[in-house]
């Protein structure tokens, strides 16, 4: 048993026992006739919930609800952290429902999906929160019956006394245990004798996702809804000089025509307060459609924006940055990058002497990737909605990080924190994309402004073309080779647009004598944000497919070249700051090139390419089956070895690995964003191209270590490395290496057989 | 007086809006133009150069593809979410071509464009023009085995039909065909007209 | 008034008959299953069904609409027991779950079509349904299970 001090304070503990009134209580009789498993219910609220605490509420009648504290966007949170939970609350899973809780930091913890980072932040505050609600009944139950409480036992929803043959619910008790001081230091459960985590239990809200149930930000309503959209201007780096909005404002169905500014002059932006047009003009009106169409009728003058002034806040403390206001194109962002690539860099990491090295080498390898930005293309676009008045907020949507976007309500609303109340609804999709929390802001400015509650909805190439993308980023990386063709130093130089990708620590760090990393970056008005592993989305494209043609160049093995390279990081490792486990990394390499069967013979007639990554605390590993289907290369099975410790719900983690391998061949065989003028030129699916059923594998046979290790992050780590097994795989079917994504043109004109 | 006059300019608009839809939309039974049919190779080849710049632009082209999947875009590029032609050139299953080409065209930039019989050539005649040459096409257009068994006069009435027609209306954003549909109507009855020769084959 | 029959229900409707079925289903209606994903009828997630069809009903004007069955995703089955309700809900199919309205009604048509379909017959009928977490596997998978639950229901 493992020995725990509580991390939940003694304010998260609130108390709540509802008096039973005869009109609850038939309601409730009513619903109690419910089977409960289909988990997400609603419309019991006007339950007598005691809460046992932030996380816990049971009724008297033995319903147990479970709070959910992260948003859901797609990774199953909703039902593998409350899951975690009930483990050690020791309930039969079947009967537990689960709510999304609103933003509450104090009860509720950081609420912070993305990162990877639910069940890494959760992991230990949910176990406890369990345990110590299951003590606190089995307390309840000792008081009751003059017992110690040694001698209560609660197991599967029961409290029970083995001499006295007395036995209760936790529902009988529940009112008592949430009356009763928190213990602290409570034992939690051995991770071996878990029932419910480790298991796999189905979505919880599976039923309504079918069946169409409201869910998701655009699916909210509220008496008096508005419906808001705005127009930003065209082009990055342009912004509007004057408008008349006149026409739109006799449009059928329209209330308000008007400009907004997000940010006042010299505002302190957080890392998240990233917004791209800060002057946009709004149409409000009735229904969606008629205000999509009101808006057409705006006449607008845009202008070039020229430089602009941020002021930035948090991490690296105040400072103004300009934004440079040029009207940017494709063609020169990468010349742009060609002539900086040129120039001296930042250099992030040096051990021994790179320099002398690549002097003495016998053969230099020296390879270049580029990569081009991404949008995000959350199914659901971006969408919110707000109700503001003189006292209070309410915000409802699709949200990753309700605890950063509510400090930056607090100041343009003027308003405290605890008069907003932020509701996070289902997402419908996430990626990144709404850890940015400015359209949350523009909602909330535009119900102050038109004093109504209004939902803010992003026209898909509104979305699409708003910015915060997956940065612009090349790398160079050299490898010397000394005349036996050993590895005897390597080099990274990456940029990007506005940022590069360059995780310095990062293997193969630590396993090369001489080594140097350096970044550069090129300033732009195109903001960024993060999308599905930061950086690592494309680091590990570029220095997987560049390992992969050093090995070939060294007359190696690609996953045995690896595998030496990790037993060197392992046995003497080289500096100090290496980010990986060794043997993690290697074990993922070792149970894929198992699993897939690597250099059978049986699997001559694929093309095969591997990768492997760490990100987010976990590892990662794929190898890449190819094939050609109409013509066109095709992943038609992968393999991929997983370690992220304890895995909570099996299948469901099953089905992420397998989304994100889908993910990872779409975005690097068609994702890309241009520009031209500024303007994007994939504004919609017709150009931006997503990657669909036909061209998604046959096959992704998903295998986890299975070791004890605290849970680590799940939904990016397989991301990254499919991009470098893809193009390992592309290079064994076409025979030439590819340097420049998306590997496939964005819509290819190859017609495929009748 | 007033108002009978009004009555009577009204009645004869509608009369006339009438006409110009049952033209456009049922060609079966509208009447091919009168045709003297003669002679002249020169005159028809160079007929038919005009008609084959109509007929290999993507207004044209994408609909008569070399395989089983429509065209899009001004760069003729493979549609995406792959449609297939399906036996009667409607499509298949969920991905029937009305269940996004609707009657008539819709506002807005990159929406499909409307016809309410908006097909490919069936699966029996394929009609391919992707990658044919003038003279492939000059010949498929004329083989009642590969036109759908159309005689001159079907085919001079064909210049009519309202899906070819639908070329010169295509929506928000797309190209026209290179001639106007008079100036192609006037193309592709002097090549039938003048003998229907297919241009020379380039070795 | 526009009298359109949804979900076997009939609705008299005081809209522009211009407007698309989408934002009559999700604003006038109050039908929110049907989803908006594009616009533009890319990506699937409005499809509903008219008169057995699967229209993408963010391009449908709610006049092409009068006069025949339009069934939403709410409409399918009572309970969500439609087959590929059940096959999605055993395959656990969803990730963030808002293309998986457009996807089963694309499927639904296939099924209706095709009682065993092919993973070629499911290439061409669901290619236009577009789900950004990647579940085709599932998707693929739960449509041949909804194919043996429908051929055993009917059995």
């Amino acid at each position: 048993m493992e020995k725990t001090k509580s991390n939940i304070n003694r304010r998260s503990f609130l108390k709540a026992s509802a008096l039973l009134g005869g009109g609850l209580m038939i309601q409730f009789s009513a619903l109690a006739k419910f089977d409960l498993p289909a988990k997400s219910v609603d419309g019991i609220n006007a339950f007598p919930w005691n809460e046992i605490n932030g996380y816990i509420k049971i009724t008297s009648d033995n319903v147990i609800k479970i709070i959910n504290p992260n948003p859901e966007f797609g990774q199953n949170v909703m039902t593998s952290l409350p899951m975690i939970v009930a483990e050690e609350l020791d309930v039969d899973w079947k009967k537990v429902i689960v709510e999304m809780g609103p933003h509450d930091s104090v009860k509720l913890g950081a609420q912070f999906t993305g990162g990877s980072n639910s069940m890494r932040m959760y992991w230990r505050p949910l176990r406890e929160a369990g345990a110590t609600a299951r003590q606190m009944l089995m307390e309840a139950a000792a008081q009751t019956w003059a017992v110690p409480v040694e001698e209560v036992t609660a197991k599967a929803g029961v409290l029970g006394h083995e001499k006295s043959g007395k036995t209760a619910s936790y529902g009988d008790l529940a009112a008592k245990a949430s009356s009763l001081p928190v213990p602290k230091g409570v034992k939690l459960k051995d991770v071996k004798s878990f029932n419910v985590v480790r298991n796999s239990q189905k979505n919880v809200e599976g039923a309504k996702i079918v069946s169409g149930k409201p869910l998701f930000g655009l699916d909210y309503k509220h008496e008096g809804m508005l419906i808001a959209m705005i127009q930003h201007p065209p082009a990055f780096g342009m912004t509007f000089k004057s408008f008349d909005g006149s026409q739109a404002l006799k449009m059928p169905g329209i209330k308000s025509v008007f400009s907004l500014k997000l940010y006042e002059d010299g505002f302190e932006q957080g890392g998240f307060d990233t917004r791209t047009f800060n002057d946009v003009l709004v149409v409000v009106g009735k229904t969606t459609w008629e205000v999509m169409n009101a808006r057409k009728k705006l006449i607008v003058e845009w202008v070039p924006a020229g430089d602009v002034k941020d002021t930035m806040a948090g991490r690296g403390g105040k400072r103004e940055v300009v934004v440079p206001g040029e009207l940017e194109n494709t063609a020169d962002q990468h010349a742009k990058m060609v002539e900086y690539a040129n120039k001296p860099a930042q250099v992030l990491r040096k051990d021994g002497d790179p320099e002398t090295a690549f002097k003495n080498a016998a053969q230099i390898i020296e390879r270049t990737f580029n990569a081009p930005f991404l949008a995000h293309n959350c199914m659901e676009p971006m969408n919110f909605f707000a109700h503001v008045t003189d006292e209070k907020a309410l915000l409802v949507g699709p949200l990753q990080a309700p605890g950063w976007t509510e400090p930056t309500l607090v100041k343009v609303l003027k308003l405290p924190a605890d008069k907003i109340e932020i509701q996070m609804t289902r997402m419908g999709g996430g990626f990144g994309r709404r850890a940015y929390g400015h359209y949350l802001v523009e909602a909330a400015l535009i119900s102050k402004k038109v004093n109504a509650p209004v939902k803010l909805i992003y026209s898909r190439e509104d979305d699409t073309t708003y910015g915060i993308y997956r940065p612009m980023y090349t790398a160079t990386y050299r490898a010397a080779l000394d005349a036996n063709k050993n590895l005897i130093a390597f080099h990274v130089k990456g940029g990007g647009i506005p940022e590069h990708a360059i995780h310095p620590n990062r293997f193969p760090a630590g396993a090369v004598d001489n080594y140097l990393a350096e970044g550069w970056q090129i300033p732009s008005n195109i903001t960024i944000g993060a999308f599905r592993a930061p950086r690592s989305n494309f680091n590990a494209a570029a220095e997987q497919s560049f390992l992969d043609e050093l090995a070939e160049a060294m007359g190696k093995d690609p996953i045995d070249f690896r595998l030496e390279l990790l037993k060197r990081a392992k046995d003497t490792p080289v500096g100090k700051n290496n980010e990986y486990d060794a043997d993690r990394y290697a074990g993922v390499l070792k149970l894929v090139k198992e699993k897939s069967g690597w250099n059978g013979p049986e699997h001559k007639k694929f093309s095969r390419g591997v990768a492997a990554y760490f990100c987010h605390s976990s590892y990662a590993a794929h190898v890449v089956d190819m094939t050609t289907k109409d013509g066109q290369p095709y992943v038609e099975r992968v393999f991929s070895a997983i370690d992220c410790g304890i895995v909570i719900n099996p299948d469901a983690a099953t089905n992420m690995v397998q989304g994100a391998v889908v993910d990872g061949i779409g975005n690097a065989m068609y994702g890309g964003l241009t520009h031209k003028n500024g303007v994007v030129e994939e504004s919609n699916f017709h150009k931006y191209r997503l990657i669909r059923m036909h061209e998604a594998p046959k096959k992704v046979e998903v295998h986890f270590i299975k070791n004890d290790i605290d849970p680590t992050g799940l939904g990016e780590p397989p991301f990254p490395p499919v991009f470098g097994a893809v193009a390992n795989a592309l290079y064994k079917a076409s025979g030439r290496r590819f340097y420049q994504q998306p590997f496939s043109s964005p819509q290819p004109s190859a017609i495929p057989a009748v | 007086m007033k108002i009978r006059i009004r009555t009577f300019v009204v009645t004869s608009t509608l009369i006339l809006m009438v006409a110009v839809m049952a033209f456009s939309l049922d060609t079966s039974k509208s009447k091919a133009p009168f045709v003297v049919m003669k002679r002249d190779s020169i005159a028809s080849v160079a007929a038919f150069k005009k008609v084959y710049s109509v007929l290999m632009s993507p207004r044209c082209m994408n609909c008569h593809p070399a395989g089983d999947v429509p065209l899009q875009g001004d760069d003729s590029h493979l549609h995406a979410m792959l449609p297939k032609r399906g036996l009667e050139g409607k499509g298949k299953y969920a991905m029937k071509c009305a269940n996004c080409h609707q009657p008539t065209n819709i506002a807005g930039l990159n929406k499909p464009p409307g016809h309410p019989n908006w097909h490919l050539p069936p699966a029996d005649m394929k009609m391919v023009f992707q990658g044919k040459t003038a003279n492939e096409l000059a010949k498929q257009l004329l083989d009642p085995r590969t036109n759908g068994n159309k005689n001159m006069k079907q085919l001079i009435a064909h210049a009519d039909d309202g899906l070819v027609k639908a070329g010169w209306n295509p929506g928000e954003g797309r190209t026209l065909p290179p001639l106007s549909h008079a100036a192609f109507k006037k193309a592709w009855i002097a090549w039938l007209s003048n003998g229907a020769y297919a241009p020379e084959a380039k070795k | 008034m526009i009298k359109l029959n949804i979900n076997k229900k009939i609705y008299n409707l005081d809209a522009d008959p211009e407007m698309p079925l989408l934002w009559v289903l999700r604003d006038v209606v109050g039908l929110i299953g049907t989803k908006y994903g594009c616009g533009v009828a890319q990506c699937g997630a409005c499809v509903v069904h008219l008169d057995g069809e699967a229209v993408r009903s963010c391009v449908t004007k709610l006049s092409r609409a009068e006069g025949k069955k339009v069934i939403t995703i709410e409409g399918l089955s009572e309970n969500h027991t439609h087959p590929l309700q059940q096959a999605w809900l055993e395959l656990d199919v969803s990730q963030c779950g808002y293309c998986q309205a457009g996807q089963i009604m694309s499927a639904a048509v296939l099924l209706n079509e095709n009682k065993k379909p092919s993973d070629q017959d499911i290439d061409d009928a669901m290619a236009g349904n577009i789900c950004r977490c990647g579940t085709y596997l599932r998707i693929r998978e739960a449509i041949h299970l909804a194919s043996e639950i429908q051929g055993k229901e009917r059995s």
